[in-house]
């Protein structure tokens, strides 16, 4: 185990040595994406509600509650400019064609919650307006994922409460919506389906994590180029001669790649907060750790490719054609929260997908770092597999 | 004799799909031997290399190596050999000193002895002076020196050497031999393959000729040229050529 270790380290270093002696290398994992981020977010910018705050209505059918606190909280938002109206008014209004829609509360809201039952928003949307649809659905998504929390919080505290002492604790017991299963969790429900956002974003918020994970997964599966070129030239066998492990060769290559992805990711994010002034959210070290383990995905990504062709050639056009496959797929393109439900599923099928959902989470919609576990833990799982069918298929002959 | 013996091929053999690349190969090479492997394109000397230099597994036959079983025991003999494959294998955007060093590490030495070693070894195939030049700026020939080098790295008993002199002009051809005459005189044994016969007979104290995946003739190259006249008249060419045909292959 140390000497695969040993030699692992060796071959990354060494790869990562040939890549910084590499100018055309170096440019196309830094330069070019970052031109081609400048490039689309300013075409973007351009369009949709830049900095301006979106107007919501909100409409609660409860006396007093939960709803109306949250409503509160809600109206103080900078991202959204909320007002309340009564139902009627809010239905006349959208006859009207004064508002696009409104997010209704129901009357047993607060009961349901604090009774542990599940309960839905309903949003209320001309047929013929998928935007205001795709906008207030999301934004009462993401309500509702903040009162699940919040029911979870309610219920920690209730359970406290019932503490035979009475006993205050310093410290409400520390649980995360993570450690709830569905079962035991109610959870507060849609009416309509999920989609859009609701925050008005810049593009940047967007574009820089998608463009960011498209090419960070596109230059590590062009690795795979590079340990064909090493099979070819024998290389590896020569390095297998010489008492290196297989093991070690896989090992290397990936933490090579993935070096080489950090990199890659470290000089995006400066970029894009110091020149683009993006937004991290509330959880910036939730956003490095997505963006560590996509580097870890990633890596395990080039590496499997490279355990399944065996020219150059082929190296080559896989590495482009999954990437030209993966990235649309995986929410590099558009924003997955605007597509059907069938993509978004689909989403969950690629790294990709879980990346941009955990970046949109975090830099859209305001998700705490605790909100993004699936992500991590998906993250975690592709890489894990990739890395470990790779060392299972590698061979270091062209044979 | 049997007891220098230190590499004993026997009945090797090895096929690609239904192709029979390499069939019942036996020979042996004594220590401080410059043992020959000619044979016309695809006769199977590559393949041969790599199953002796454990990166390939025979399907059928034993090889042993200092006394170590290629199969059985292959991290001992790896620490044995050196390799020099018909290919480039190297890095060609890093140094010679860079490309020596990586692979002088990957075989167990620490960075000083690594250093150490890839100084002398550079010396060794002239290329001191280019130690710090990226390998891609070097001529065919340089290469060719700066791959030999690299085999050389892990101190090894028996050095492969793939075709090492292909496509490089008679000065770099020279210092290559000069190279391999050396080594075997301090003690190294040498299993070279090549094309070229009159490079086999000035460096060759034994050879093999192959053919087909077959070993068609085996012996000095005196021997094998009074197999078919006057050993000071006839050249290993004409015995290549009479063994392996005139007919083109590849
Ligand atoms: N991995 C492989 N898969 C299929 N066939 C192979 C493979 N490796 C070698 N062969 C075939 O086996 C035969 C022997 O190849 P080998 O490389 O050993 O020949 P060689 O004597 O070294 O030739 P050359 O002088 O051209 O280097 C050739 O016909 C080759 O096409
Ligand atoms: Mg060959």
């Amino acid at each position: 185990m140390a000497l695969v270790l040993r030699q692992a380290f060796l071959i990354a270093s060494k790869d990562t040595r040939i890549f910084f002696k590499d100018r055309f290398a170096m440019a196309f994992a830094f330069l070019f994406p970052f031109i081609f981020i400048v490039g689309w977010s300013a075409a973007l910018s351009g369009q949709g509600p830049r900095d301006e705050p979106l107007d919501i209505t909100l409409v609660t059918q409860e006396e007093e509650g939960i709803s109306l606190s949250v409503i509160e909280e809600l109206s103080q938002s900078v991202y959204a400019s909320v007002s309340t109206r009564p139902y009627d008014d809010a239905l006349a209004a959208l006859q009207d064609g004064e508002i696009d829609g409104f997010v209704v509360f129901p009357a047993d809201f607060t009961q349901k919650i604090v009774s542990g039952a599940s309960t839905s928003l309903g949003v209320v949307v001309n047929d013929d307006n998928p935007d205001a649809e795709a906008a207030l659905s999301g934004f009462a998504q993401e309500v509702a994922g903040r009162f699940t929390e919040a029911q979870i919080a309610f219920r920690a505290a209730a359970d406290l409460a019932a503490q035979p002492q009475g006993e205050l604790q310093a410290e409400p017991p520390d649980r995360t919506s993570a450690e709830f299963d569905s079962d035991t969790a109610p959870t507060v429900g849609l009416v309509l389906e999920r989609v859009g956002d609701v925050v008005p974003f810049r593009a940047s918020n967007f574009t820089l994590p998608a463009y960011l994970t498209m090419f960070v997964f596109f230059s590590a599966a062009l690795s795979a180029e590079a340990i064909a070129r090493e099979r070819q030239n024998q290389t590896l066998e020569r390095l297998m001669s010489n008492g290196t492990r297989r093991e070690s060769i896989v090992l290397g290559k990936f933490i090579g790649t993935a070096y080489r992805s950090a990199a890659q990711l470290v000089v995006m994010w400066l970029a894009g907060i110091l020149l683009f002034d993006i937004y991290l959210g509330t959880a910036p070290v939730a956003v490095i750790a997505i963006s560590v383990l996509m580097a870890l995905a990633s890596a395990a990504f080039g590496v499997l490719l490279a355990s399944f062709v065996r020219s150059v050639q082929a190296a080559g056009s896989a590495g482009v054609l999954t990437s030209l496959v993966l990235a649309p797929i995986g929410g590099c393109w558009w924003p997955l929260f605007i597509a059907p439900q069938w993509m978004q599923s689909l989403a969950k099928l690629t790294p990709h997908g879980w990346a941009n959902g955990g970046f949109n989470k975090l830099m859209l919609f305001g998700a705490e770092a605790g909100e993004v576990t699936q992500e991590l833990g998906a993250l975690v799982a592709f890489a894990a597999a990739f890395l470990a069918i790779a060392l299972w298929r590698f061979r270091t002959a062209a044979q | 004799m049997a007891d220098t013996e230190f590499l004993v091929a026997h009945g090797l053999r090895k096929a690609f799909g239904p192709f029979q690349a390499v069939d019942s190969v036996s020979f042996t090479i004594s220590q401080r031997e410059i043992f020959g492997l000619l044979g016309p394109n695809g006769a199977g000397k590559t393949t041969v290399i790599r199953m002796m230099s454990t990166v390939l597994k025979p399907d059928d036959g034993h090889i042993s190596i200092g006394g170590f079983s290629v199969t059985a025991d292959s991290d001992s003999v790896r620490k044995l050999i050196g390799v020099c494959p018909q290919e480039l294998a190297l890095y060609p955007e890093l140094s010679a000193t860079d490309n020596l060093v990586f692979f002088g590490r990957m075989a167990g030495l620490n960075g000083r002895q690594a250093r150490e070693s890839a100084r002398e070894n550079l010396e060794r195939v002239g290329l001191q002076d280019r130690a710090r030049d990226r390998v891609e700026q070097f001529s065919g020939g340089m290469k060719r020196r700066v791959n030999i080098a690299i085999a050389l790295m892990s101190r090894p008993q028996l050095l492969f050497l793939d075709e090492p002199t292909v496509g490089i002009d008679p000065q770099s051809r020279n210092h290559i031999f000069e190279t391999v005459e050396n080594l075997r005189d301090e003690g190294m044994t040498v299993l070279y393959t090549t094309h070229y016969m009159e490079e086999a007979d000035r460096l060759c104290d034994r050879l093999a000729i192959m053919d087909h995946g077959s070993i068609i003739g085996l012996g000095t190259p005196r021997e094998l040229k009074s197999e078919i006249g006057n050993p000071d008249r006839v050249t290993l060419e004409d015995v290549f050529l009479e063994y392996t045909g005139r007919r083109l292959r590849d």
